[in-house]
Order: structure tokens, then C-alpha cells, then sequence
């Protein structure tokens, strides 16, 4: 059994990673943006892959944050609270738009990677 | 009495335990109803919170950009900041499929990149089919990307950012509540393209991967990132090719 991080340390690794992120972030031009959440999500990933940081160092501050992220995307939704008056005028249009769009990105990249796993599938095993 | 109720409001605590106990009736209610898909904790959670907006709006005669703003953003935004943290967090379970991604990266870039080049005509003629305006679609066309990125990238093309904003936080919604059904209605199950497609909805999309399985959670996270570079790279094209602002 490996020892545990303390906590402290493990939120600290995530902050000090956001906060150099957030420096990252601020480089790319505004018509290309690149969100710091975004390059943070690399950055740990690499110092991972590199072993740098070793799992047991984040894991259990990750399963939590990701067990929580549900909750945490509630104020982003009545956020939206102000914004139904800007529904009010082609609201019903813009949601089905929405629901639509939603499906169809859901279906289509979905299909495709089946798709193109399978034919990959089928190159190499014509290969052999 | 209006003042006062106004000024105990103030405090961060206010937006926070809003949050908190709107989202507990929220799973109370979602097992009463012995786990019904459409009543998610989250989506009653949120309908609790613009209730309660509206209603103080009601009685203390504020407008609702108001009371949002000065009453439950300084709680909301507490939060709302671990979502940074939280995106970070899907590193872990990306790097322990890494096997996954080690063997799929060729399939999962080239699926990713014709995939979002299909929806996004699928959408645009959606769009146009429904009778929505260049603006409208504008504002539509990104939202597969994270709100950071969508929202610079609907403002180009001459979008209206709070529309952007509806369809982003809309389109989790929609995925975390309904995503298993979709799944099953359409006969999906391929587990790399799973989680490549729920990637396209983004947190909220990793977060019903997660309840799948390891595979779809490590490809979502990966598809998050894509997306995010993709949708930069694409949406500059697409609005010239089909003249949108």
C-alpha cells in the first residue's frame, strides 16, 4: 500500500498547475483562445505521462472533483436566469436549434470513430 | 424590511447555499421519483435557483440581471471557480487509459476533425431549416467547445454571446440528463467513439462518461481538448465558407 498525498499538497499541485495555466493561457492571441482549464488539463496529463507527478499525488482530489462536477455546474446553469429574456424573442427556435445541434455532434463524431475504427481494423487485418 | 432582506442576501453565503440546498431537494425529489431520467438533481437544482431569482426579483421589484448579478453571482462564482480545478482532474483518468489513447490517437484526431466537420453543416442547415437568423446560427455553430472558447469564437462571426452561452450550458444539460437514452436510441456503443461524442458536450459530458466506464471517461477528456483547438481552427472557415459574419 503507497502512502497518500495529504491533501494539501494535492490541491496545492492543482493550483500551482492552474496558476501556471492561466499564465500559458494569457500568450494566445484572442482569435485563437486556449482556456486555461484546457492547457491545465495537458500540462497535468504530461507531467503524469513523464512521471513527474506521480498518480497517488493527484488522484484522490481528481476523483473527488470529478465526483462533485455535477454540483459545481449549477451556477452555470442559473446563470442563465438573465439571459431567458433574450430567449423571450426566438427562444423556442434557438433551443431547438440547440437540442438538434446536440444530437447531431452526440451521433455524428460518435458514428465516424465507429467507423473508422473498424475500417483501421480491417486494413490491418488485411495486412496480415 | 426589503432593504435588509436585500443586504442579508449580499453575502456570498447566500448564492452558495442557494446551490447547495437546491441541489439537495433536487436528489431528494430524483429519488422519490425512483431515478426518472428528466428530473437529474442538477437540471431541478438549476430550475430551484432561477425560481428563487425570479421570485426575489418579484418582491423587491429589482430586474433579474440585478438580483443574478448582485445577490447569488458572489456565491455562484465560489463555485463556479472549482470547475477550473475539476476540468484539470480528467488528466487522471486520461492518463490511466493511456493505453487506449497510446493505440486509438491516429483514429481519435481524424474522427474528431471529420466528425466536427459534418455537424457543423448538419447544424448550420438545422439552422436554416428551423428559420434562424445568421446571427442565431452564429451564435450556435461553437457551442461544442468549452463556454471560454465558444464565446470569443461566436463573437467573430458576429454571434450574440448570451445565446452562445444558453446553447453551451444547454447542451450539457441536455447530454447529463438525456445522454444514456441517445446513446441507446441511436445504438451507440462503440466505447472510443462514446466518449469521443459525450466529449462534444463538455464537462457535463465527461461527467455522464464517467458513470459508463473507464474507456468513454478517458476518451471524453481527450475529446474536451481536441474540440476546443478544433473548434479554433474551424469556425474562422466555415463562417467564410458559408458567409456568416
Amino acid at each position: 500500500m503507497k502512502k497518500e498525498t495529504p491533501i494539501i499538497i494535492q490541491l496545492s499541485i492543482f493550483v500551482s498547475i492552474l496558476f501556471v495555466s492561466n499564465i500559458i493561457s494569457s500568450f494566445f492571441p484572442s482569435s485563437f483562445p486556449v482556456p486555461t482549464p484546457v492547457i491545465g488539463l495537458i500540462l497535468l496529463y504530461l507531467l503524469l505521462t513523464t512521471k513527474i507527478i506521480k498518480v497517488e499525488q493527484v488522484e484522490k482530489v481528481g476523483d473527488f472533483f470529478i465526483g462533485i462536477l455535477a454540483f459545481l455546474f449549477i451556477p452555470s446553469g442559473i446563470q442563465l436566469a438573465p439571459s431567458l429574456d433574450v430567449l423571450s424573442h426566438d427562444g423556442v427556435k434557438i433551443i431547438g436549434m440547440t437540442i438538434f445541434s446536440t444530437i447531431i455532434l452526440l451521433v455524428v463524431i460518435t458514428t465516424t470513430a465507429s467507423i473508422i475504427i473498424r475500417l483501421k481494423q480491417k486494413i490491418s487485418s488485411n495486412n496480415k | 424590511m426589503k432593504e435588509e432582506l436585500i443586504n442579508l442576501l449580499k453575502d456570498p453565503l447566500f448564492g452558495i447555499c442557494l446551490t447547495l440546498i437546491a441541489y439537495l431537494i433536487g436528489m431528494w425529489i430524483y429519488k422519490k421519483s425512483s431515478n426518472f431520467f428528466i428530473l437529474q438533481p442538477v437540471l431541478i437544482a438549476i430550475v430551484i435557483g432561477i425560481l428563487v431569482l425570479s421570485l426575489i426579483s418579484m418582491y423587491t421589484s429589482h430586474h433579474v440581471e440585478w438580483v443574478y448579478k448582485s445577490l447569488y453571482k458572489p456565491g455562484g462564482d465560489m463555485i463556479f471557480w472549482f470547475l477550473l480545478p475539476a476540468t484539470l482532474s480528467f488528466a487522471v483518468p486520461l492518463y490511466k487509459r493511456n493505453d487506449i489513447i497510446k493505440k486509438y490517437w491516429w483514429e481519435i484526431l481524424l474522427s474528431l476533425f471529420i466528425g466536427m466537420i459534418i455537424s457543423l453543416f448538419g447544424m448550420y442547415y438545422i439552422g436554416k431549416m428551423l428559420g434562424i437568423d445568421d446571427t442565431g446560427i452564429a451564435s450556435i455553430l461553437p457551442h461544442a467547445a468549452t463556454l471560454a472558447v465558444a464565446i470569443p469564437n461566436a463573437e467573430a462571426i458576429n454571434g450574440n454571446p448570451s445565446i452562445t452561452a444558453v446553447a453551451c450550458i444547454l447542451n450539457g444539460i441536455i447530454v447529463y440528463a438525456i445522454g444514456t437514452q441517445l446513446l441507446k436510441l441511436f445504438k451507440l456503443k462503440n466505447p472510443v467513439g462514446v466518449g469521443l461524442g459525450l466529449g462534444t458536450s463538455g464537462t457535463m459530458g465527461s461527467a455522464k462518461a464517467a458513470e459508463i466506464g473507464s474507456i468513454e471517461l478517458a476518451t471524453s477528456s481527450i475529446s474536451i481538448v481536441i474540440i476546443s483547438i478544433l473548434i479554433d481552427f474551424l469556425i474562422p472557415f466555415f463562417a467564410k465558407l458559408m458567409n456568416l459574419g
